[in-house]
């Protein structure tokens, strides 16, 4: 007898790639046009501006190969635009691939970026942004114009970032998007599992599922991990408001809600997809940096 | 200034071909309490033993994990036979990790000579200058046993005056440094001072001192950007300082017992040279194993912070580090509060290059001030 394979199973941690156009705009009008490219360590973004307004972004993932990653978001950002890079009038690089933009003008760091695409989503109030990225988390201070104070990075390790959540979804079957609301579900918060590592805490969780704990509470004490170690990297450099999340993990109602419960403040709503804070950030220094060469 | 980086690189070739040519002994020290005026009054040579910044496993059996890496990279070379050309090792007592790589070493792979001098902690007493004075002595005496040759008054003040000279003349280098473009990196600064602990200082000083001239004349041919300091624990990565400056700064002063810490002061002549001696090593800008109740490094560090006009600091350790990471707050606090902004980065045998650079480059981005808003 033939040994009977599985079904390709479904990947969980698969989270939506799209593109986005602004229905409302024409680029051929713009006075001036630039581009960030986010190339993060998971997922990279292009977004386009025109005059300062959002105009066109893709979200998607990033590949193995920094260029093409930055290449294929930017086309996709462009898709029935008819809009090419040649009318692009600067574009800036941030993110792990920055340097690694091949149509880039200038790379800036993903800190300020992000702090100056916060200060875009979330309005001049913020002064402490949380940006839960891929595989690294920053706590950011900057002031009115977006502009970074002092910032705190994790230290190399994947606990608390997104590629952690990312594995959890897998393990236990749960659709990443769904991660948040299911680990709410739970009528009393379990203890946190092991917040250092991602391999020690699947390790935990599995021995958890083991002893017969459902999957929401396994998420939620997660989740409940995840929280605890950004909140203390976070008080390691201090919280002032008003606060806001961007990145990947601040879509994940679970750990936001989270987060706010132990920090005591409330995060600011956002108004844009989280994962493009770098990308926004970086086309506006780039429209910051065309306007000052016409000057 | 190629010279220093491949005396630094080649550190066992030269001492192998040191011993060769004199027909002398050979000392490693772990640690720059160790008063090399005493040696080289006895004709031997005092290398410094540093890491080699290479992934390793040897050392997992015999010390912790969760000890610095720096000792842990500097016991793993004694373990892999990279010094086995040594005739002695010796340490003056500063922090227990390394004391640990001492012991081991000495456990593992023993020397013909072997010393630990008992270097107070407590030197902000005023009883510490006697009680070093006659360890001093002792270890004066050890030597003397060791090589069969007594050390004369008019050694130790030619053991004086070799590092007194040495002092002098990488001083007048730092001052070089207080330029507006300095003729020096950071990076080459730290191969001076680094080659500077591994080859025989009589040879490094009169290298230095013809170079001199030539150093005080040179245009740079790079832009020096923000002026940086870095400080710390032990520090010779090299590749992390190389990763810094290529990104458009320049580090101008420093304050590692791998840079200034070890060669500010000099020896003040006295009659008692041993007093004269342990007076210098009392004195010294002071390792934060000894720098209690007062935090005599604060006013220190921020004078080499004003004097030499710098725009931030990066403020390192080496992981685990206990004595540093006691400090760090404390310094951070102190020169955030006098206008130097700072960045912590804690470092490791291999350094994540990538992690670091961005780091870094933020930290410029916001001390540039560039007018993007």
């Amino acid at each position: 007898m033939a040994l009977a394979r599985e079904p390709q199973r479904k990947e969980y941690w698969r989270w939506t790639e799209y593109n986005w156009r602004n229905p409302d705009l024409d680029w051929r009008r713009a006075k001036t046009i630039t581009a960030g490219v986010d190339v993060g360590s998971v997922s990279s973004q292009a977004v386009i501006m025109c005059d300062g307004e959002l105009y066109a972004f893709a979200n998607m993932r990033t590949g193995s190969d920094s260029p093409t990653s930055a290449q294929r978001a930017m086309d996709w950002a462009m898709e029935n635009t008819g809009m090419t890079l040649k009318d692009v009038h600067f574009t800036v690089g941030t993110g792990y691939g920055r340097v690694n933009v091949p149509f880039a003008n200038k790379a800036i760091t993903e800190i300020a970026c992000h702090a100056r695409g916060g200060n875009f989503m979330y309005g001049p109030t913020v002064r402490t942004i949380l940006d839960m990225g891929g595989q690294d988390c920053k706590a950011i201070h900057c002031d009115e114009k977006g502009k970074v104070t002092s910032f705190l990075m994790n230290d190399k390790c994947a606990a608390g970032t997104g590629r952690g959540m990312e594995v959890f979804a897998d393990l236990l079957g749960v659709s990443i998007e769904d991660v948040g609301e299911l680990s709410l579900q739970v009528a009393e918060e379990p203890e946190p599992v092991s917040s250092t590592c991602v391999v020690f805490a699947k390790t935990e969780a599995t021995g958890l599922l083991r002893a017969g704990w459902p999957r929401e509470k396994v998420l939620a004490a997660y989740c409940s991990a995840m929280a605890h170690r950004v909140v203390s990297l976070l008080e390691r450099n201090g919280v002032e408001p008003d606060f806001a999340i961007t990145g990947g993990i601040a879509k994940n109602v679970g750990v936001v809600s989270r987060i706010e419960k132990e920090l005591g403040i409330k995060a600011l709503k956002p108004r844009y997809d989280t994962q493009l804070a770098g990308a926004i950030g970086a086309a506006l220094f780039g429209k910051a940096l065309v306007e000052k060469g016409r000057r | 200034m190629q010279k220093f980086q491949e005396w630094f690189e080649n550190r066992h070739e030269y001492a192998k071909e040191w011993k060769q040519r004199t027909g002398g002994k050979v000392i490693g020290y772990f640690c720059t309490y160790v008063p090399e005026e005493i040696l080289y009054a006895a004709g031997v040579l005092p290398v410094r033993i540093l890491g080699s910044h290479e992934p390793q496993d040897v050392t997992e059996p015999h010390i912790f994990g969760m000890f610095c890496p720096f000792c842990r990279d500097c016991l793993a070379q004694g373990l892999k036979g990279r010094f086995d050309y040594l005739d002695g090792i010796t340490i003056a007592q500063s922090c227990l990790h390394i004391r640990q790589a001492y012991t081991s070493w000495d456990l593992h792979r023993p020397r013909e000579f072997s010393y630990y001098l008992p270097m107070p902690h407590h030197v902000q007493s005023k009883r510490a200058y006697p009680f070093l004075r006659s360890e001093l002595a002792a270890f004066k005496e050890a030597v003397e046993k060791w090589t069969g040759k007594t050390i004369s008054d008019a050694d130790l003040d030619r053991g004086i005056e070799i590092m007194n000279t040495s002092r002098r003349l990488m001083r007048e280098v730092y001052e070089l440094r207080k330029r507006e473009n300095p003729p020096l990196t950071g990076l080459e600064a730290m191969y001076l001072v680094l080659s500077g602990q591994m080859v025989d200082k009589r040879e490094h000083n009169a290298y230095l001192e013809q170079k001199l001239k030539e150093l005080s004349e040179r245009q740079p041919d790079r832009q020096t950007g923000e002026r940086l300091m870095i400080l710390g624990s032990e520090d010779d990565d090299t590749a992390f300082m190389a990763m810094a400056e290529s990104l458009g700064t320049t580090f101008v002063v420093d304050d590692h017992c791998t840079g200034s810490r070890y060669f500010w002061n000099r020896v003040e002549p006295q009659e008692d040279r041993l007093m004269a001696i342990a007076a210098r090593y009392i004195d010294r800008p002071a390792c934060p194993t000894k720098d209690w109740p007062e935090r005599s490094r604060l006013p220190h560090i921020l004078k080499l912070a004003k004097e030499w006009n710098v725009q931030g600091a990066i403020v390192m350790q080496q992981k685990f580090c206990d004595p540093h990471e006691l400090d760090i707050p404390a310094i951070r606090k102190y020169l955030e509060e006098n206008g130097v902004p700072t960045l912590f980065l804690e470092f490791d045998v291999t350094v994540p290059i990538g992690q670091f650079r961005i780091r870094v480059e933020a930290f410029l981005e916001m001390l540039r001030q560039e007018d993007l808003f």
